[in-house]
């Protein structure tokens, strides 16, 4: 199995939406575990199981403290870094790659390899070689996200079909008519996907770069209550993070979707 | 012919130096362990990196003391199958829900598409104030980030069912326990196999992770542990043993997965 197999396979991107009148079923869902919550809490009613007010309100109350908004300020920054560097990095070696489709075929099961290694025990050694700083910690990040792009982007810009290409070849193309003509517009698809999968495998890095580390940042939020069980806390920083991850992710989505409408390989394009 | 055809329009060449891709990649990662091995006896402080060749043997003596292997090993391993089996279990039952019940796909899938989104590592810290630092919180997180890869390939799967099959299935009157085992699931049983393997890479990233993150034992503790306490040869012997460890583990469970595929066969 390829990575995009697996990888892009893992959430179809159109669900099939027959029209329905009513409320709609995600949000009944979501006001249902809401509401669950929120009895269980008041049942219990304890320290540990905050309602989602008291989470809510906590999360108010830090976002008033410059050493939380400092905090939360660095992971966005942080992940806008790594997640610039995946994209422009990730990308360009990619498409590089998979341009020398011999040797995309010989280092992509390194680059596999690698990739397949449960990549948080690495962090120590972006610690050893990067320092406690913000450089250790997005370097992590960056390295989270960046061989999923590079795999991705490699391996459309290998499998572009040959029939263009001989068209092109009949046609006596440039190369660099052949590459904004014909490769780029069809690995597009595939570097769509591979930007909303990396998002949140970059994010998901930094979480745990910033929690290990302690020095700042959500993340370093998080389990600082955790020895204090500062529960309400917690929960409002875990509400801010899904936030946080949720903008971009459901843009990206669209982004995607709109661009597999354009560009993909399911819609016979007329070839402008 | 072919020297008048531009180079983007040939076929990929089969060799280079007379050697295939196949082989290069493994002389590419000979060069650059060999690289590694040489940079960390000259130039780098041996506080920061040590030899390839001094990991092996580093991994080997841990793997030869009763302790570590009882102690942080083990344990890891145990937690890892049990969140790869509550992942499995409740992911295949999660998909078959949505697959029966129209409300429940159209309810759970917008929270599905956008899951992996969001570093669901944030919150490990709840449950830990909630379940203490025991293997209770890390199974349960590591099955949490394993099991929506297995619903959707699960969805996908019993999404597959050609219409004339079910038709079939409708004329001869299965009943909805005879569907499911003579139809539904063998189906749907290669993508399930998919989503499985799958699952196994995301438990264990889950497993190490929280170990890692904060624990009292296995394996990422003991990395972390190693880091903390500046025993560069342990870390690394206990990354090298990882990594041995998630290759293999993904070799045994893919081999019985593929037998699964009746679409391989």
């Amino acid at each position: 199995m390829t990575l995009s197999d697996s990888a892009l396979a893992d959430t179809p991107v159109a669900p099939a939406r027959p029209a329905s009148r009513g409320v709609p079923p995600p949000l009944v869902l979501g006001i249902g575990l809401l509401a669950a919550w929120w009895a269980i809490a008041a049942l219990v009613d304890s320290a540990v199981m905050p309602t989602p007010v008291t989470a809510v309100e906590r999360l108010l109350v830090n976002l008033q403290s410059t050493r939380f908004l400092d905090s939360a300020a660095d992971t966005v920054l942080r992940l806008l870094t790594a997640y610039v560097g995946v994209a422009v990095v990730g990308a360009v070696t990619g498409f590089l790659l998979g341009l020398a489709r011999f040797w995309a075929a010989a280092v992509s099961p390194l680059l596999y390899a690698v990739y397949s290694v449960p990549k948080i025990v690495l962090f120590p050694l972006f610690l050893l070689f990067l320092g406690l700083g913000d450089a250790s910690q997005v370097g992590f990040a960056f390295f989270s996200g960046v061989l999923p792009m590079v795999l991705l982007v490699s391996a459309a810009a290998a499998a572009v079909p040959p029939l263009p290409l001989k068209l092109a070849a009949s046609l006596r193309m440039s190369t660099p008519a052949v590459i904004t003509k014909i490769v780029l517009p069809s690995i597009l698809p595939a570097f769509a996907g591979a930007l909303r999968l990396t998002f949140g495998l970059t994010f998901l890095g930094l979480l745990i770069a910033e929690m290990f580390t302690g020095v700042s940042g959500l993340g370093y939020e998080l389990l600082r209550n955790v020895p204090l069980v500062r529960m309400g806390d917690i929960v409002g920083e875990v509400v801010l993070v899904i936030l946080i991850a949720l903008a971009p992710a459901i843009g990206l989505r669209t982004l995607e979707t709109r661009v597999r409408a354009r560009f993909g390989t399911t819609t016979e394009g007329d070839g402008r | 012919m072919t020297a008048a055809l531009p180079r983007y329009a040939r076929p990929r060449p089969d060799r280079l130096l007379g050697l295939t891709p196949a082989v290069w990649t493994g002389v590419l990662a000979v060069l650059a362990l060999a690289a590694l091995e040489v940079l960390a006896r000259t130039v780098v402080d041996p506080i920061d990196l040590v030899p390839p060749t001094t990991m092996v043997v580093r991994t080997a003596e841990l793997l030869g003391t009763a302790g570590f292997v009882t102690g942080q090993v083990l344990p890891s391993l145990g937690l890892i199958a049990a969140a790869f089996a509550l992942a499995g279990v409740a992911g295949v039952g999660l998909a078959y829900t949505m697959w029966r019940s129209p409300w429940w796909r159209l309810a759970l899938q917008p929270y599905l598409n956008v899951y992996y989104a969001i570093p669901i590592f944030a919150v490990y810290p709840i449950l830990v104030v909630l379940l203490g630092t025991g293997g209770v919180p890390i199974v349960l997180l590591s099955a949490a980030f394993g099991a929506v890869v297995v619903v959707t390939n699960s969805l996908l799967g019993f999404d597959s069912v050609p219409e004339p099959v079910r038709k079939l299935a409708r004329s001869r009157n299965l009943g909805t326990r005879r569907y499911l085992t003579a139809i539904l699931l063998p189906a749907a049983l290669p993508d399930i196999a998919s989503g499985l393997r799958l699952g196994l890479v995301y438990a264990t990233i889950g497993v190490l992770a929280t170990e890692f993150i904060l624990s009292t034992r296995g394996l990422g503790h003991e990395i972390a542990d190693a880091y903390h306490t500046f025993r560069t040869a342990d870390m690394y012997a206990g990354i090298l043993l990882i990594c041995l460890l998630a290759l293999a583990l993904n070799i045994a469970v893919g081999a019985v997965l593929d037998r699964l595929d009746w679409r391989r066969r």
